[in-house]
């Protein structure tokens, strides 16, 4: 069911998302002017910053309106990175909150859990809205797939 | 007072084997008992619209027969009278026709013309009016009745201290000490007391004045002005309980539970909190494909093993983009440890959808090189679907490696037709699902290198 707001709101996320992904890609591409770099190491990193700048983007096509999509910018935003390399991870780690959390139904525990390790931001969540951060999530990482795969269609060679 | 026993006994008989002598309810003090029997009374006020709907035939009997006095009201199960009790004003409700004296077996009406009338106007107005405060006001008219028919001494019903709450503990004082005549006065004072707090509280408005009209011969004006409040303030507690319906009467209590279930709020917020999850997952299940499953359980896997899948994706289209298939391999060669290590079930699109570990077999390098050349060119094509919102098949690599030993085919994948193993069941390993993300973004010029890049990831 997808009514006209939802079509809107996906358009809009979809284009907001494209245009900064491509921006970030443009931007690592002008970082890093030689093409030459095929150092296992290298191009590792390459793609996992391709990845993170996936997910941010998304995130911040987002906005700050999901669970998800702000445990996404908290933890991958530019500003959490450099947070990171200057105090060392054992800082950001202790600033996580603790919670503790208990799953009523002792029947979905174990997927409960993992759902929670997949979702951003699902550690600090009971059943309910984690279910509905699921939904959120599933839809925009389809588009996000979507957008990537267009992308790598017609610009590749 | 003597055809009066008679009759009540006679009543008795038909509701209660039991009989108890009115002398004895005569002699009993009704001092002592009007403080126990009006907090019974109003617990069978609220009792009263219990369960409405049973006994119908029980409750026919009842209006046509004489009710019960309150020696023998005493004797009946407080759930059974109630019931009953209840029955009659909705039977009233329902029949048009006022009750019948000619119906009655036994005297019944026949020895209080004011109850007659009473139980008439009763008609009149709930036929009109809502059922709770009418079945609620009727049925203290019918305690009413009972209460100035029966002995006024009556130990156990809750009848007597009616018109005493309700009405001046003067006048019903004096009605009580003998049985008949002061009783009838005092009857029909707290009678007439219960209708104008009836009609009070009713929005009938041409039959207010009618009501007033038929009781005035007997009316004490005092009387009606003091009894006007009490009977209002009852039928009010009476609506209130009937709408809270099985639930205890709590004010702030929004749902309503059905019939049969726990009426404390924390099974209440239990049932609240399962249904929005079940919402929650209805709406998932139209998000992730193939999810048919009725079972909570494996949906859940569903939408995990989606997710998964879809952060697959994601991570391999990021390094396609870095192009070069030689930079790839040793790429995908690192990923495919982490991402077959779980195998991904991307549906059964294509058939039978089975759930392997991602076992690496070392082969040779040339074998699987083709096998996997082909099964990329499988691959590619439900890889696609998949993208598209379609599903994969799982191909366990250990098949497709001693397929590729069974046939060994040209080096050439992209004219390859459909070989056997593919023409099942498209595999689609998380590892596979690399490749054919690779071999679209490559393209098929490089066989080699695409080729090679299968190799890597087929090892594990």
């Amino acid at each position: 069911m997808i009514s006209k707001g939802a079509t809107r709101n996906s358009n809009s996320r979809r284009v907001k998302f494209a245009r900064r992904f491509v921006s970030a890609l443009l931007h690592m591409r002008n970082r890093n002017p030689r093409p030459g770099s095929l150092s296992i190491e290298g191009v590792r990193t390459k793609s996992q910053r391709i990845k993170i700048a996936a997910y941010l983007s998304m995130a911040h096509a987002v906005g700050s309106r999901r669970a998800w999509s702000r445990a996404v910018l908290s933890k991958l935003g530019s500003r959490a990175r450099r947070h990171m390399s200057r105090m060392g991870r054992s800082s950001l780690g202790s600033l996580k909150k603790k919670r503790v959390i208990r799953s009523y139904s002792p029947g979905e525990l174990g997927q409960a859990k993992k759902l929670r390790q997949l979702v951003p931001g699902g550690k600090t969540m009971d059943i309910c809205s984690l279910l509905e951060e699921t939904a959120h999530y599933i839809t925009c990482l389809a588009t996000q797939v979507k957008v990537m795969q267009t992308l790598a269609d017609n610009f590749s060679k | 007072m003597q055809p009066c026993s008679r009759e009540m006994q006679g009543i008795n008989s038909l509701l209660n084997p039991t009989q108890i002598s009115l002398q004895d309810l005569h002699d009993q003090q009704q001092q002592q008992q009007s403080q126990i029997q009006s907090s019974q009374i109003h617990h069978q006020v609220q009792n009263s619209h219990f369960d409405p709907t049973s006994h119908d035939d029980f409750l026919e009997q009842m209006f046509s027969t004489i009710p019960p006095p309150s020696c023998s009201w005493s004797d009946l199960n407080p759930a059974k009278t109630p019931a009953a009790w209840d029955l009659k004003p909705r039977d009233l409700s329902d029949d048009t026709a006022p009750l019948n004296p000619d119906n009655n077996n036994n005297v019944a009406f026949q020895f209080d013309d004011s109850a007659n009338l009473a139980s008439k106007l009763r008609n009149h107005q709930i036929s009109g009016s809502a059922k709770s405060a009418a079945a609620a006001a009727a049925m203290m008219l019918q305690q009413q009745l009972l209460m100035s028919r029966g002995v006024a001494g009556a130990g156990d019903s809750g009848l007597i201290p009616m018109p005493l709450s309700l009405g001046s503990a003067d006048d019903n004082v004096d009605g009580s000490s003998s049985f008949k005549s002061p009783n009838l006065r005092a009857h029909d004072d707290s009678v007439q007391a219960l209708f104008n707090g009836f009609a009070g509280s009713m929005h009938g408005p041409g039959q207010t004045p009618n009501q007033t009209q038929h009781f005035h011969h007997s009316q004490g004006g005092p009387v009606q002005g003091q009894n006007y409040g009490s009977p209002a303030a009852a039928m009010n507690q009476a609506p209130a309980s009937g709408s809270a319906g099985s639930a205890p009467a709590q004010p702030r209590q929004r749902v309503r539970a059905r019939r049969g279930q726990a009426t404390d709020p924390h099974s209440i917020a239990e049932r609240l909190r399962r249904e929005r999850i079940a919402e929650r997952m209805k709406a998932l299940q139209e998000l992730v494909p193939n999810a048919n499953k009725t079972d909570k359980a494996s949906m859940l896997d569903e939408i995990i093993d989606y997710v998964k899948f879809l952060q697959l994706q994601v991570k391999v289209l990021s390094m396609s983009r870095l192009g070069g298939a030689a930079a790839v391999a040793p790429l995908v060669a690192d990923m495919s440890p982490e991402g077959g290590g779980d195998c991904v079930q991307a549906g059964g699109g294509n058939g039978g959808a089975q759930r392997n570990q991602t076992a690496s077999s070392n082969d040779t390098l040339m074998v699987t090189e083709h096998q996997v050349a082909k099964l990329m060119e499988e691959d590619m094509g439900s890889a696609m679907q998949y993208l598209q919102g379609k599903g994969l098949c799982l191909m366990p690599i250990s098949l497709a490696t001693a397929i590729s030993t069974a046939t060994c085919h040209s080096r050439n994948p992209t004219n390859r037709p459909v070989l056997q193993p593919n023409g099942g069941e498209g595999p689609s390993s998380p590892s596979m699902s690399v490749l054919t993300v690779q071999s679209a973004t490559l393209g098929n010029g490089t066989v080699d290198a695409s080729v090679k890049d299968s190799t890597s990831v087929s090892k594990t």
